[in-house]
């Protein structure tokens, strides 16, 4: 298992996970805090002044401009993270055509579909795989594979293993030209318990 | 859990950016046009509301405890929407072979209904552990440490990259045989 066939299992969701992880602390955070002051624990005499502490607003009326400025930049920066992380997490994971050639003169690129389609067909063909569905993970230039077989009951995986390297994953190689192609295969076991007829085109 | 997060992570990504334009845009409003000041958020409004509030006023503590525990469950979402893969063992370098742990209990139930003096079964999966719950008409001893090999026997033919532990209990069923 390499690194980059280990992250074409699935679209990562972990930008997601930290980003949420984060806001959940630090909103648990600040409502243990105001709980604390709350119930006195920082001394009965602090959890009796008022919310909008007489001290803060003197601080605030004698820096004015200082006080504007921080709002503005603390703004700022909330909005720019959260129209990241909104534009990050609704954008759709890439298919990456692969380039073959960068040459001047002799660039080559693959198109996504057709390069799905071929693989499709090849692992549809296999003993025991009734349904295969293929894409393209990654940049144009480090292109991975994502397989999911839905595989007929009963059929042995090491077959199937056997079968998707030595026909299907060697044609891809051969095709672009490389030793080692990324891949990641999802199998659905026992799904179905007949081959499906194949595919009218 | 994961689906959730989807669905939650934009949404809160744009309400972070919300916030922010409403701050920039209040002082903004605040500082060059004092007359027209509050411009969309009614802030003016809030202020003498907190005005009179303490530390110790209920209402504080009650928004303290609401947002606290909002913030609870946006962190276990955080933390708990993680993926269950089962990763097979590699195949070659360069390949990464995973199951789902519903497909994993699919192909586990198959083999366990397979055994004839198995009657009814039922299986829950996941990476470290097979849980197997079948009746049998049998004594159920002898049947449990029979389903109990088949299984393993199974998930070793399956070449699985770490081998879960199997648990299973059968409990004998009242029935003509």
């Amino acid at each position: 298992m390499s690194r980059r066939s280990r992250a074409a299992v699935a679209r990562s969701a972990g930008g997601d996970r930290t980003l949420t992880t984060l806001v959940g602390l630090v909103l648990l955070a600040g409502a243990v805090l105001v709980l604390l002051v709350s119930y006195g624990v920082f001394g009965t005499y602090r959890s009796q002044r008022p919310l909008i502490d007489p001290i803060a607003v003197a601080w605030v009326s004698t820096h004015v401009d200082l006080t504007r400025w921080i709002a503005i930049a603390a703004g700022v920066v909330l909005f720019v993270l959260g129209i990241w992380w909104t534009v990050r997490s609704l954008r759709p994971e890439p298919r990456p055509d692969v380039s073959l050639s960068e040459l001047p003169g002799e660039r080559l690129t693959v198109e996504h579909s057709a390069i799905c389609d071929a693989v499709r067909h090849d692992a549809e063909a296999i003993d025991g795989v009734s349904r295969a569905r293929v894409r393209l993970v990654g940049s144009p230039q480090r292109p991975a594979l994502r397989i999911a077989l839905t595989l007929v009951e009963g059929t042995d995986v090491r077959d199937v293993w056997a079968d998707l390297d030595g026909r299907v994953l060697a044609r891809a190689r051969e095709a672009f030209s490389v030793s080692a192609l990324p891949t990641a295969v999802r199998l659905e076991l026992d799904a179905t318990s007949a081959p499906t007829p194949a595919r009218v085109e | 859990m994961r689906l959730l997060l989807r669905v939650l992570a934009p949404l809160l990504g744009l309400l972070l950016a919300v916030v922010g334009l409403a701050v920039v845009v209040e002082t903004v409003t605040a500082w060059v046009a004092p007359t027209s000041s509050p411009l969309v958020v009614p802030w003016t409004s809030w202020r003498t509301t907190i005005e009179g509030l303490t530390w110790q006023s209920g209402a504080v503590r009650t928004v303290a405890i609401v947002v606290g525990v909002v913030a609870l469950f946006v962190l276990l979402l955080g933390l708990t929407a993680r993926r269950h893969d089962v990763f097979l063992a590699d195949p070659v370098p360069e390949v990464t072979v995973t199951t789902s742990p519903r497909s994993l209990a699919r192909a586990v139930g198959h083999e366990v209904r397979s055994h004839d003096e198995v009657v009814s079964a039922s299986v829950v999966a996941s990476a470290k552990r097979v849980t197997v719950k079948a009746a049998t008409l049998d004594p159920a001893g002898e049947v449990r440490t029979a389903v109990k090999d088949r299984v393993e026997e199974m998930l070793v033919r399956l070449p699985l990259a770490r081998r879960p532990r199997v648990a299973v209990s059968v409990t004998t069923t009242k029935g003509v045989k």
